[in-house]
């Protein structure tokens, strides 16, 4: 029966390489149907939210048209000149536009290498610790920063690394260094930004991963025990098997995503000094939004950001599929 | 066995010491915040923000000046109604995607995953969005700032690997008992998924209560306006305020009201999870399992 | 089954019911949506062709209108009344709107027969996000104050003119003659709103030119004995001064000679005093009147950025310049970090502003000084480009023919009646006038006058609808304020001096279209210009020539010859 079912589900995706062998088309219609009505409940309960994508979702994705388009709104969108990629042509001829990709995939890269694997560990060490209350405390305060806005955030990295009366820099000055501006100097830049972020989201995308180890059986880790595995091996056989799932798809995830360098932040931490290692694509369209209204540039960019996201979700989720067992399907 | 509890001991010390490292990390410039947000008028702007206060130093005058702001209840009321109806629109809308897409036999399942990761991947922006917000009537409505963020991909993912955690054969059995799919997300699903249920539910409910471009954009009425427009209008005016003639309506620099406002805007979220918390124990699950 | 299965059980029921509601609700939304891209657009396009005959009959009409117009009320009651919509920046962004009962309200409605509604807009970015997604949608309100995050409210105008989404307000003019003589009485300032020699923008009155200025620590001064510094190498020694022989006397090594941070291109114009002082301040070099080009391009340019460099070296600037926003900055000189700056004559001096730094130096005190020379002995305080605000009508307004009752209701805003109850309230409640015709205060409810934060909402328009910095205005609006040993600091002494100072009149370069490729052309020059500035590349005539280079490689002399064309298309040059 599954696999019937299996062939079922990739003739959706397959239906014309499956038209030509005729002599069992019908067959396999009527076992989809029987499939189909197998799960009508499924459909039925799914229907609202499918509804909300189409409309929600694709509406706007086919009002995106206007990224190919000269956008009059008088015109409407059917109505607008059609010119093809030009709205793009500023991004991509753009004389910084190796860099800004660069500067892009870095942060999302380093956010991503650096971010998650901080982010596991405390929650293994949140999963691990004996002492409840303890456990309670640290996850609520680690996820407070989050709440945190970046120009809040601007503030208490100024006090603490103002070359002028930061607390870092005071430290250095005390053992008789010159103070460093942290802020301003390319060489320095891209640490703080990482490191920022870590300080405020790890605690937040903590909640994931503990929910995770939460639904591991407590079984499993008393045979371990009992087994004599040592708390090293049970993190390794048990937690973190369990957890995969979820770290797999959050790093695919993160993947598709990776043109978006986390425009807030940068936008209010940068400055001239530091644009050659922290202009990244969205804060590039937004200082050309004076020109051209955002209309278009924007979409075109958001699309393009779309396709090599598409690119990368696709080759790496082949790879996981290979290497972790796992992918989005 | 007693090396087993040298063993452990060890280990207890080295998780510990290991949380007590990243809980002063993040104490120490949050503290900043709070005193920040305490620091009376006179001394920030002699001396900046102290290392630390007694409490009878303490100045709530940046908490009162939020706090009595005319359209203070009302926007509070306004991100209550968004952040609640919003979070269980969302999850209501959600689940049952979560549900259909962790169910390995669904006909047509590989195609909505497809579908909905497009989604996930292309961002038209602002303008499509607005077209289309505009075109279904909906602005100036509750509906223009909890409809389109309705369902997250993101948390769809998230939630149905968790329900793909979930034994098949506690699945099966309900079902050769004669349950249909409702039913079984219903009696069986659902009990035991309560921890992502509460953490996606989270996710959503701070996202709606943190939004507030969208309210900017589809609100005309600032009477409707949830609580993070009205705070960044405290702002933008105490920062304007530098400007303005006569004696301000700010007693507070900029920097307290910022700190007061967001400590503020935390508090729900404070008080929220904790008792979310509660149902994040070790084997709330599997104990519901076994009954 | 326990308790927890049965809170469980809650909290699934009420996501299951809200499924329920959801399934109820989601077909009722479809069917409006379904033919929303292909139908809708055309259905709003074809109004607005089809009513475009009513504007050429209004052109006609109205210039036979005397000035009774302002004063109409009877003839117009029984027709029906016209609902304007408003969008304007708020005078105070954390009060409301106007609220329904507002007192303004009623009377536009009786006397002018329009259902007025007061819409306030974010500022900056989020406000203009809100007019693009508005334009986008053909959805801009009937009157619009244009917004924008670069401070370039005709650029905003521009380019909602070129969609076509824009009405021209030529013909309402001669149906607000109090209105054009209290706001748009200058025909240069009302060339910023035309756009191919049509007015579509009605300009107000710049809300108070010239306002920043150059300001040292006296106080500091005449604690080392130094005099004021009349050039910028006087500035230079006593900015050293400042840095290095404890000003303040706390014996710690904490001060600063100058403080600021970047507001604008290049080093912004926080530091154009200096560049003033080599005679090359503000981005485009105006001195003849036949020419525009770069001020880069001028061999002076890099002389005042190696002064700047000085500044930087010698670490009498305070380091945290290239990063610092407003606030902090203002926190600083509060806090007395340094003794040099370019500073906002309200920012620094107004009550409320200069109290704080009366309490943390009762001895401090700020006097402001003429533009430095320079080597050359030039000397320029900045270029004013006097930002005004700028009201424009939108098209659809214009073809439903809400023209003449727009003028109606800006005619009606200039007169006594609509200007003091907009500008100030209610008499008797909000203000009252003295016997000499001043805006007074005493003895009236506390929570009620002009200045309580329970009465911004009934002002909401003064500062970019009414206001036109009179003396009765300047009066009310900047006080005095006497200081704790019982000096009187007079902010608008500091505005008189500022204003007397050499300014560059720069206003009509708001017609200068932006570079084609701005975000590109405008890091490249900033970010060149900082570098320079901090030494973080040396600074020779090779690498100089280096940077000029590249930037005709991003289109500098098209741009230039580009903003030639723009000033002599809107009849600024010739």
């Amino acid at each position: 029966m599954s696999q019937f079912m299996s062939a079922a589900t990739t003739r959706v995706g397959r239906a014309q390489r499956s038209a030509h062998s005729s002599g069992g088309f019908s067959k396999r219609v009527r076992q989809l149907g029987l499939a189909m009505w197998k799960h009508r409940w499924i459909y039925l309960i799914t229907a609202p939210t499918l509804l909300y994508y189409l409309v929600f979702k694709y509406i706007p994705l086919y009002n995106a048209q206007i990224a190919f388009k000269e956008f009059q709104p008088l015109l409407g969108i059917e109505g607008s000149p059609w010119v093809g990629l030009q709205n793009l042509e500023g991004f991509l001829n753009s004389i910084y536009f190796g860099q800004l990709m660069t500067n892009t995939i870095f942060f999302s890269g380093a956010r991503l290498v650096l971010g998650m694997p901080i982010a596991i560990v405390l929650a293994l060490m949140l999963h691990e610790t004996r002492f409840a209350f303890f456990r309670n405390v640290v996850q609520t305060i680690t996820y407070l920063p989050h709440f945190l806005s970046w120009v809040i955030m601007f503030g208490i990295l100024l006090m603490l690394l103002s070359p002028s009366d930061g607390l870092v820099n005071e430290i250095i000055k005390s053992f008789g260094g010159e103070p460093i501006a942290f802020l301003t100097t390319p060489n320095w830049f891209r640490q703080i930004v990482i490191g920022s972020d870590i300080w405020k989201e790890t605690g937040w995308s903590t909640i994931l991963y503990l929910a995770a180890l939460l639904s591991i059986s407590p079984e499993l880790y008393e045979a371990a025990a009992v087994d004599g595995a040592s708390r090293l091996q049970r993190i390794w056989n048990i937690s973190l098997p369990g957890i995969l799932p979820v770290i797999v798809l959050v790093t695919l995830l993160r993947l598709g995503n990776i043109l978006q360098g986390g425009f807030t932040q940068i936008f209010v931490l940068y400055s001239l000094p530091v644009y050659s290692v922290g202009d990244i694509i969205d804060t590039w369209v937004y200082r050309s939004g004076i020109l051209d209204f955002q209309f278009s540039l924007a979409t075109a960019v958001g699309l393009f950001k779309g396709v090599i996201g598409l690119t990368l979700i696709m080759v790496s989720n082949q790879l996981a599929k290979r290497f972790a067992g796992r992918n989005l399907y | 066995m007693k090396t087993k509890w040298r063993e452990e001991i060890g280990f207890q010390i080295l998780v510990n010491g290991f949380l007590l490292a990243v809980l002063i990390a993040i104490v120490v410039p949050l503290w900043r915040v709070v005193m920040t947000s305490l620091t009376p008028l006179d001394l920030y702007n002699k001396s900046g923000v102290p290392a630390f206060m007694w409490p009878w130093d303490w100045s709530f005058a940046a908490y009162k000046q939020v706090l009595q702001q005319q359209l203070f209840l009302g926007a509070a009321l306004n991100s209550a109604v968004i952040t609640i109806s919003g979070t269980a629109l969302s999850l209501a809308l959600t689940v049952p995607l979560a549900y259909a897409l962790s169910t390995r036999s669904l006909p047509g399942r590989n195609l909505i995953t497809t579908l909905i990761l497009f989604t996930f991947l292309f961002h038209p922006g602002l303008i499509p969005d607005y077209l289309l917000v505009t075109r279904l009537g909906l602005q100036n409505t509750v509906l223009a700032i909890i409809l389109p963020p309705a369902v997250s991909v993101y948390n769809t993912l998230v939630m149905r690997a968790f329900f793909e955690g979930i034994p098949e054969e506690i699945k099966e059995a309900a079902r050769i008992d004669g349950a249909n799919d409702l039913q079984i997300l219903w009696r069986i699903v659902l009990p035991l998924s309560v921890p992502i249920l509460l953490t996606i539910g989270m996710f959503y409910a701070v996202w709606f209560w943190n939004e507030f471009f969208t309210p900017i954009i589809y609100l005309n009425d600032l009477t409707m306006q949830p609580l993070p427009v009205l705070l960044r209008n405290i702002l933008m005016s105490a920062r304007l305020n530098e400007y303005l003639e006569y004696d301000a309506y700010t007693v507070s620099p900029v920097a307290t009201l910022q700190s007061a406002s967001v400590l503020l805007t935390m508090l729900p979220m404070l008080i929220l999870y904790p008792m979310i918390q509660r149902y994040f124990t070790r084997g709330a699950l599997i104990g519901a399992v076994k009954e | 089954m326990n308790k927890r299965l049965n809170e469980i059980f809650k909290v699934a029921l009420v996501v299951l019911a809200l499924a329920v509601v959801l399934t109820a609700c989601a077909p009722a939304a479809t069917p409006t949506s379904a033919p929303v891209p292909t139908k809708a657009p055309a259905a709003t396009s074809a109004p607005t062709t089809a009513s475009s005959q009513p504007v050429a009959a209004a052109t006609t009409a109205p210039t036979v209108v005397p000035t009774k117009a302002s004063v109409p009320p009877t003839t117009v009651a029984t027709e029906k009344p016209v609902d304007l919509e408003l969008w304007a920046q708020p005078s105070v962004t954390e009060q409301g709107p106007p609220p329904a009962d507002w007192i303004a309200y009623k009377i536009v409605r009786e006397k002018l027969n329009i259902n007025l509604k007061v819409v306030l807009t974010p500022t900056g970015a989020d406000g203009e996000a809100k007019y693009n997604a508005a334009a986008a949608a053909n959805s801009l309100p009937d009157i619009m104050q244009m917004v924008s995050a670069s401070q370039d409210n005709r650029g905003t105008m521009v380019r909602l003119q070129k969609l076509g989404l824009l009405g021209p307000v030529t013909t309402l003019l001669p149906l607000m003659p109090e209105r054009v003589k209290t706001h748009y009485d200058d025909p240069q300032r009302m060339k910023m709103g035309q756009v191919g020699g049509v007015q579509y923008g009605l300009v107000e009155p710049p809300p108070i030119p010239k306002r920043e200025g150059y300001v040292i620590r006296k106080d500091w001064l005449d604690k080392l004995g130094l005099k004021p510094p009349t050039t910028l190498d006087e500035m230079f020694e006593i900015a050293k001064a400042f840095t290095e022989k404890d000003p303040d006397g706390n014996g710690k090594n904490d001060t600063y000679g100058v403080g600021g941070f970047i507001n604008g291109v290049g080093l912004g114009d926080r530091f154009d005093f200096i560049m003033g002082g080599y005679d090359v301040p503000g981005l485009w070099d105006l001195r003849d009147p036949g020419k525009i080009q770069l001020n880069v391009r001028d061999p002076n340019y890099p002389k005042a950025l190696a002064f700047f460099n000085k500044l930087v070296t010698a670490k009498v600037i305070d380091p945290d310049w290239p990063t610092l926003k407003r606030d902090d900055f203002r926190a600083k000189w509060k806090q007395g970090k340094f003794g040099i700056m370019w500073e906002d004559f309200s920012a620094l001096a107004s009550p409320s502003n200069y109290v704080t730094f009366d309490k943390n130096f009762p001895d401090g005190e700020f006097v402001a000084l003429p533009a430095p020379k320079g080597p050359d002995g030039k000397a320029w305080y900045r270029v004013d480009t006097s930002l005004s605000t700028i009201w424009a009508v939108s098209k659809k307004a214009i073809d439903a023919g809400k023209g003449p009752a727009i003028a109606r209701f800006l005619e009606w805003t200039a007169t006594k009646e609509g200007y003091y109850l907009l500008g100030f309230g209610e008499e008797g409640k909000q203000y009252k006038f003295d016997k000499d015709g001043n805006i007074v205060f005493d003895g009236l409810d506390p929570k009620q006058v002009w200045t309580a934060p329970e009465s911004q909402m009934y002002t909401q328009l003064r500062n970019n609808l009414i206001f036109t910095n009179t003396p009765q205005e300047l009066k009310v609006r900047y006080p005095a304020y006497t200081s704790v040993k019982g000096r009187t600091v007079d902010q608008v002494q500091f505005l008189k001096f500022f204003q007397s100072q050499p300014w560059v009149a720069g206003a009509h370069l708001q017609v200068i279209n932006p570079h084609p490729k701005a975000a590109d052309f405008n890091r490249y020059y900033n970010e060149n210009i900082i570098q320079f500035a901090l030494g973080q590349k040396p600074l020779n005539d090779q690498t100089w020539a280096d940077f000029l280079k590249g930037l005709d490689g991003i289109g500098a002399k098209d741009w230039e010859t580009n903003a030639k064309k723009d000033l002599t298309d809107a009849g600024f040059m010739k």
